[in-house]
């Protein structure tokens, strides 16, 4: 039986967290489009009366963000092709081979999820200088893989053991090699875990400051969290080129994530996303 | 499936090389550092035992920023919880757009912390933010609040955390609370149970476990949270207010260059947050035996 105002209240509760989650998004899209003049009109307008491009054409002719925004890019992408490489090769091997010591390994695999990047940053540091590869897009790649690995790992473990042997044996019965049953039968079937791995790899690799902001020095190679951070350190914040900023930055996450987002929910499931 | 011990460790080598050096030596290597003197980028180093550990006891800046982390990681937490809970629960229900909003929801979790932060900077900016002008209009406050000066810094670095992570609290709590089964509630209404009772003696004791999870995960996380702090208020300034562990362990190693003292820093977050989780485990335990 519905008691009367449930229907109202749920309308309420949904409303307000609308609000909670997607205000202040619209807000950032709305101060990105208007002239500096509204932006500090007051009182502020919800809507630009007369929208604008400028901040974009400021964002992307005064600074370096285009630079910026393809480093991030390239690091995120290339980190998602070595984690998924990396951790589907120790994910078959973990589950197709049986030898002494296998569980424990992947035991000790998932203990070093544990340590927060920020508690080995210093040693991290100084071996990276040490292989002369501070100051490099490798280092970044390498960090993020290191740290994506364990939940990769053990997520792709559990799609490769829920599928059945048998499957794969047929296929090599049928003239594939192990390399064929694989390609064709297991990476197929696996392919929303694959997916789950590849979200949670590119949102770790694209969003991560700490790393960037002590591995790499040099201008051209800065990704777009330190890079927009330093835009604060001009005399004038320029508010609306730093919102333009934000809505660059959150339209590929947002896009990459609405286009999988249902696979999210099954990786999510499986053991959680750090952060 | 067949032994084949030798083709087993080949596919697990690229795994364990990344793993072995990049976390694990540098693990044991943080804690043998922390017993030097050693510059961040000189080969200069001394050994000087737990003279750091030692320093640190009296260093009241490390207090300062050991009760920051405490204040910090407490308020996100139970603000988390108190946002995440009842968001899972409206959106357990059945009602349209339900789904949409679903994917909404998880808007702030997905975006980059960056964002999160010159979002919330702008919003909360004194003089040109949002969030002062409908306090402002709303006769809440006359003079406009100052949320990024020292008073009020620690206060919007909660907001912007607990608006960043309490997806995480949504998407977790959901997941298990869509596995309870119907029939439990139903029994609860035959016997005249209401919406509270219902959650009471149903929902809550079915959800335990994930709480707990969601408990020990967000609490470690937020403790250890480097970014969302350090972009709040970077490395001068009003920074002291919120200064926490991580934040600290990082001005020790890249501002004064004093390597071996961040090392030790890092180390002794790993052993609170060791010690914490064991203490954790043990009463959720005991409660466990009460029930």
């Amino acid at each position: 039986m519905r008691r009367p105002g449930r229907a109202g209240l749920l309308y309420v509760g949904g409303l307000v967290l609308l609000v909670v989650g997607a205000f202040p998004l619209f807000w950032m899209l709305s101060t990105s489009l208007k002239p500096s003049a509204e932006i500090f009109a007051t009182p502020p307008r919800l809507v630009p009366a007369h929208p604008t491009l400028e901040n974009f054409d400021r964002l992307f002719a005064d600074t370096a963000f285009a630079t910026f925004f393809r480093n991030s890019a390239l690091v995120s992408l290339a980190t998602v092709a070595l984690t998924l490489t990396v951790s589907a090769l120790g994910a078959y091997g973990l589950t197709r081979f049986s030898f002494a010591g296998r569980d424990k390994v992947a035991g000790l695999i998932l203990v070093t999820y544990m340590f927060a990047p920020v508690m080995i940053i210093i040693p991290f540091y100084i071996l990276v200088k040490q292989l002369g590869i501070v100051n490099t897009r490798l280092a970044l790649v390498l960090s993020y893989t290191t740290f994506c690995l364990p939940f990769c790992l053990w997520l792709l473990r559990a799609f490769f053991e829920s599928i059945p042997l048998e499957l794969e044996e047929a296929a090599l019965v049928d003239g594939a090699g192990r390399g064929g049953a694989v390609w064709h039968v297991v990476l197929p079937l696996a392919l929303p875990g694959l997916i789950a791995a590849a979200i949670f790899t590119f949102i770790l690799a694209y969003n991560d400051f700490l790393f960037a902001l002590v591995l790499i020095t040099s201008e051209e190679l800065k990704t777009l969290p330190v890079g927009v951070n330093d835009l604060f350190n001009a005399t004038i914040v320029d508010w609306g080129m730093i919102m333009a900023a934000g809505v660059m930055i959150t339209v590929p996450a947002v896009l990459f994530f609405a286009a999988v987002q249902r696979y999210l929910v099954q990786g999510w499931g499986a053991g959680g996303v750090k952060g | 499936m067949r032994k084949n011990a030798v083709a087993g460790w080949l596919l697990l080598a690229p795994s364990l090389l990344l793993l072995g050096g990049l976390v694990v030596f540098p693990v044991l290597y943080n804690a043998w550092l922390s017993l030097f003197d050693k510059h961040a980028f000189l080969p200069v180093q001394r050994f000087v035992g737990l003279g750091h550990y030692v320093y640190f006891a009296h260093d009241e800046e490390f207090w300062n920023s050991f009760g920051h982390g405490l204040v910090y990681a407490g308020a996100t937490l139970v603000l988390q919880l108190a946002v995440g809970i009842p968001a899972a629960l409206l959106l357990n229900e059945g009602f349209r757009g339900r789904n949409l909003l679903r994917g909404v929801v998880l808007f702030p979790y997905v975006i980059p912390t960056i964002v999160a932060v010159i979002l919330w900077k702008w919003l909360l900016n004194d003089s040109y933010g949002l969030v002062n002008h409908l306090l402002v209009a709303a006769g809440v406050t006359r003079a406009p609040v100052a949320w990024l000066g020292k008073d009020w810094i620690m206060a919007s670095l909660v907001i912007t955390s607990v608006w960043q992570f309490f997806p995480f609290v949504v998407v977790t709590y959901l997941a298990r609370l869509q596995t309870i089964p119907p029939e439990l509630y139903e029994a609860a209404t035959v016997d005249g149970a209401g919406a509270w009772r219902r959650f009471r003696h149903v929902t809550l004791p079915q959800t335990r476990s994930v709480l707990f999870v969601i408990v020990l995960l967000r609490s470690i996380w937020m403790f250890t949270k480097f970014d969302t702090v350090w972009l709040m208020a970077g490395d001068g300034g009003v920074s002291r207010y919120i200064r926490t562990l991580p934040v600290y362990a990082y001005a020790r190693s890249f501002t004064y260059l004093q390597a071996g003292m961040g090392a030790a820093l890092a180390v002794i977050m790993f052993v609170m947050l060791i010690v914490a989780t064991a203490v954790y485990f043990r009463v959720f335990e005991r409660q466990e035996a009460l029930s």
